[in-house]
């Protein structure tokens, strides 16, 4: 009976993705409605928030990324908080602030590790424009970014806005075109039916725009998060995003606003990674589950599914692996799963040649490693992340430094 | 350049905390107890399916036992084909017993067929020569009655004449009317004569034209003579697809006596049979080595370890088989083995191990 089930859910999650990618496709090149009506003479004043933990050179290189961006160089500013990196971030900030004098560029530090979401919160303090663009300090930007994010603004319900995120290194090897791929569908495919409504459920952290009064209001929120008493450092961008919704603004993924991060080329740092956004999704699970009965009524059913479907995608997958290695465990190595991925590959690859040739990715086969990927993703990192939900580090940033706080009602306290 | 200070709470708000605090942490290690000891479960499990995996794809001992009864889906399948190949011999043995006597009167009717055709040959050929040379008489009769019949026509000519003589003679009183109707039927009887021999001289036409050319009648005798050459190929045509269609169905007969033959020696045959309780098991071609009549079984808890004797192997059977792989669920090939179990318990296990034992122990 249990395997019915199992398969059943698998089947309708099936149906609801085809539904969706489907919808999608006719949104994408058909309705007009799915796009924001961006106004580019609207120009409010912008802060750039990078928080930083040990990224040593790459934060120099994000900043003058943005240095270069097509935006009034009145109208916006960077300030970079260092997390109390071990390495030399701080120094390379620095050395961004000397030596790019055309744009406004504000240094800080926090006094201990404080996690990258109560960075941005402290960045935020330092802050008095309009909109607050939080972003990666691991990312290159393109110049179009602000303004393209600044322009969607102008609806006047739309609350955060997001950027796509594109891979700098999809040829690094087979993680890299598996992610390069798995990135370039989720934005330009799987969020689109979310932007129809406004109702994306997880903007990504790499290019995060907010209203400032917006995200003054969520601030003790964001500070208050903790598993238990502990501090939860991680899934600020998605907590932020349902939070949005919640307070009924409109979320929206632009993708002419893009840039672009070096991710994970190993195993292990892609599992950390993976395990970093896992907990996030359960945590938001919990979060909706705690949150929906009052805000059920309110919301468009849209966004009711994404919020609902999103993170219990990730345990019914778990579910879904489990019946499949205990009912017919060679369905993996059978032909079907590997076909199928490389049909997808050659899709996405095409369209990446196309549309986004800097993401062009050389050798596409390679995408039938993300069977044994998808494997090991759904059968481990779930359970892992349920078991972890303490867990407060940086995920795939180098080895934290101890926390010498206690935690209480949301204030850090030096220990 | 800002350096970002924190604030330190007053101890009074910190104190307010403290209950909550320790309800936290209370939560804290009951879930770190739980996630420590879930984790460690999910480890084992991995590493177990992992080992569990990793042993059936090296191991060449193991087989599946097999549980038949008469009324299993393959056990009612084979009765039905049994049933079915009998019937299908029998009718095939009847047919071909039915196409023999078919040939056998058809090669008697022909052989008639092929004795009446000399004979009709022989006789065109008599008849051909006997008008050869009646043929060529024939036309020097004709010419010679040809030349008769004018000479006659030239008398009768003269007889016209004399029959003018006669009346005037009666006329004249020269002769008595007797004499005069006595030569008056001496006169028609000569003209009758003629008329006659003008008759003859057309049928010798006839009889001539029917000797010295190809007549109708001569048709239909050639015309007789293909019916019957047709007749004898019909038959032969005939002769030839039942001598076909009885090689055919004799090598049915063999292949389906082979069939049933081979049908007796697989365990449903023994199953249908009846005979008390009996126990088989799969072998997949791959654990072939290990098997031999006689060679020793053994049953093993969790699949793999802690293995104990319980019985032999009893008979091999040859024909091939498919099976779903008990732990990979994949289809596989393989042959069925009938095993004595002194535990018959183990012909529910989902693996057994023939030979020896798959570990140490």
């Amino acid at each position: 009976m249990a395997p019915v089930l199992v398969w059943l859910i698998l089947f309708l999650c099936l149906l609801i993705s085809v539904i969706k990618y489907t919808l999608a496709l006719i949104l994408k090149f058909s309705v007009s409605g799915a796009k924001v009506k961006k106004d580019y003479t609207y120009q409010p004043t912008v802060s750039v928030l990078m928080p930083c933990y040990n990224e040593g050179q790459a934060v120099y290189e994000s900043i003058k990324s943005i240095s270069q961006s097509n935006y009034s160089n009145e109208k916006f500013e960077v300030i970079a908080q260092d997390d109390c990196s071990v390495d030399d971030s701080y120094q390379w900030m620095l050395k961004a602030q000397r030596d790019f004098t055309n744009i406004r560029v504000r240094v800080g530090r926090n006094s201990v590790n404080s996690g990258k979401a109560r960075t941005v919160c402290n960045a935020l303090q330092q802050s008095a424009s309009e909109i607050i663009i939080s972003i990666d300090s691991d990312c290159i930007f393109h110049p179009d970014a602000i303004r393209e994010l600044a322009a969607c603004f102008s609806e006047p319900n739309m609350g955060s806005v997001g950027g796509r995120v594109g891979v700098r290194n999809p040829n690094a090897g087979t993680i890299t075109v598996i992610q390069t791929f798995l990135y370039y569908a989720a934005f330009q495919l799987y969020k689109i039916p979310e932007n129809w409504t406004r109702s994306v459920g997880c903007i990504s952290g790499c290019l995060f725009a907010i209203r400032r009064e917006l995200l003054l209001q969520l601030e003790p929120k964001i500070r208050d998060r903790h598993w238990f008493g502990v501090p939860v450092n991680q899934g600020e961008d998605r907590f932020m995003t349902h939070q949005t919704l919640l307070h009924g603004y409109g979320t929206y993924i632009n993708n002419d606003a893009i840039c672009w991060t070096t991710v994970p080329t190993t195993l292990s740092e892609l599992f950390k990674q993976q395990l970093r956004w896992r907990r996030s999704i359960i945590r938001d699970l919990f979060f909706t589950l705690k949150t929906l009965p009052q805000h059920v009524w309110k919301l468009h059913p849209n966004t009711v599914l994404t919020l609902v479907l999103t993170p219990l995608g990730a345990v019914v997958a778990l579910l879904v692996v489990l019946t499949t290695l205990s009912s017919n465990p060679m369905a993996w190595a059978g032909p079907a799963p590997l076909v199928a991925s490389l049909g997808i590959a050659a899709a996405l690859s095409w369209a990446i040649r196309k549309y986004s040739s800097k993401e062009t990715v050389t050798n596409p086969l390679v995408f039938g490693a993300y069977v044994a990927w998808s494997l090991v993703s759904n059968l481990l990192i779930t359970p892992l992340a349920l078991c972890t939900m303490d867990s407060r580090d940086w995920g795939t940033r180098s080895k934290e430094q101890e926390v010498p706080h206690d935690y209480v009602d949301g204030q850090e306290i030096a220990g | 350049m800002t350096t970002l200070m924190v604030k330190k709470l007053p101890a009074e708000v910190k104190k307010n905390f403290t209950l909550q605090g320790m309800l936290y942490k209370s939560v804290l290690t009951l879930y770190r107890l739980f996630a420590i000891l879930a984790l460690y479960g999910v480890l084992f499990g991995v590493l177990a399916y992992a080992f569990m995996m990793g042993f059936y794809a090296v191991n060449t001992s193991w087989a599946a036992p097999v549980i038949l009864s008469p009324a299993d889906e393959k056990s009612l399948s084979f009765t039905e084909k049994m049933v079915t190949s009998r019937q299908s011999l029998e009718n095939l043995v009847v047919d071909k017993k039915r196409l023999d006597a078919s040939i056998f009167e058809m090669g008697g009717h022909r052989a008639a067929l092929l004795a009446l055709a000399p004979e009709l040959q022989a006789a065109i050929v008599r008849e051909k020569q006997h008008n050869r040379a009646t043929g060529p008489q024939l036309i020097t009769l004709d010419q010679q009655k040809q030349s008769d019949n004018a000479k006659t026509q030239t008398v009768m000519l003269q007889a016209k004449q004399v029959e003018v003589t006669i009346d005037k003679d009666l006329a004249a009183g020269l002769i008595t009317k007797g004499d005069a109707a006595a030569q008056r039927a001496a006169l028609n009887q000569a003209e009758n004569s003629y008329t006659d021999s003008k008759i003859n001289e057309v049928m010798l036409t006839d009889a001539i034209l029917e000797k010295t050319t190809t007549h109708t009648k001569s048709l239909d005798v050639l015309d007789k003579q293909a019916e019957l050459r047709s007749e004898i190929a019909q038959l032969d045509i005939a002769i030839n697809v039942a001598e076909k269609q009885v090689r055919e169905e004799a090598q049915q007969i063999d292949r389906l006596k082979k069939a049933i033959a081979t049908a007796k020696q697989t365990p449903y045959n023994l199953i249908v049979s009846g005979g008390g309780p009996l126990h088989f098991a799969f072998v997949p071609y791959d654990n072939q080595s290990n098997v031999a009549a006689g060679s020793p079984v053994y049953d093993c808890y969790l699949n793999m370890v802690a293995c104990r004797k319980v019985g032999t192997v009893k008979q091999v059977f040859t024909e091939e088989e498919h099976a779903i792989h008990p732990i990979y669920r994949s289809d596989i090939r393989g042959f069925m083995i009938q095993l004595q179990l002194d535990r018959p318990e183990s012909a529910r296990s989902k693996t057994i191990f023939l030979n020896h034992k798959p570990l140490l122990f």
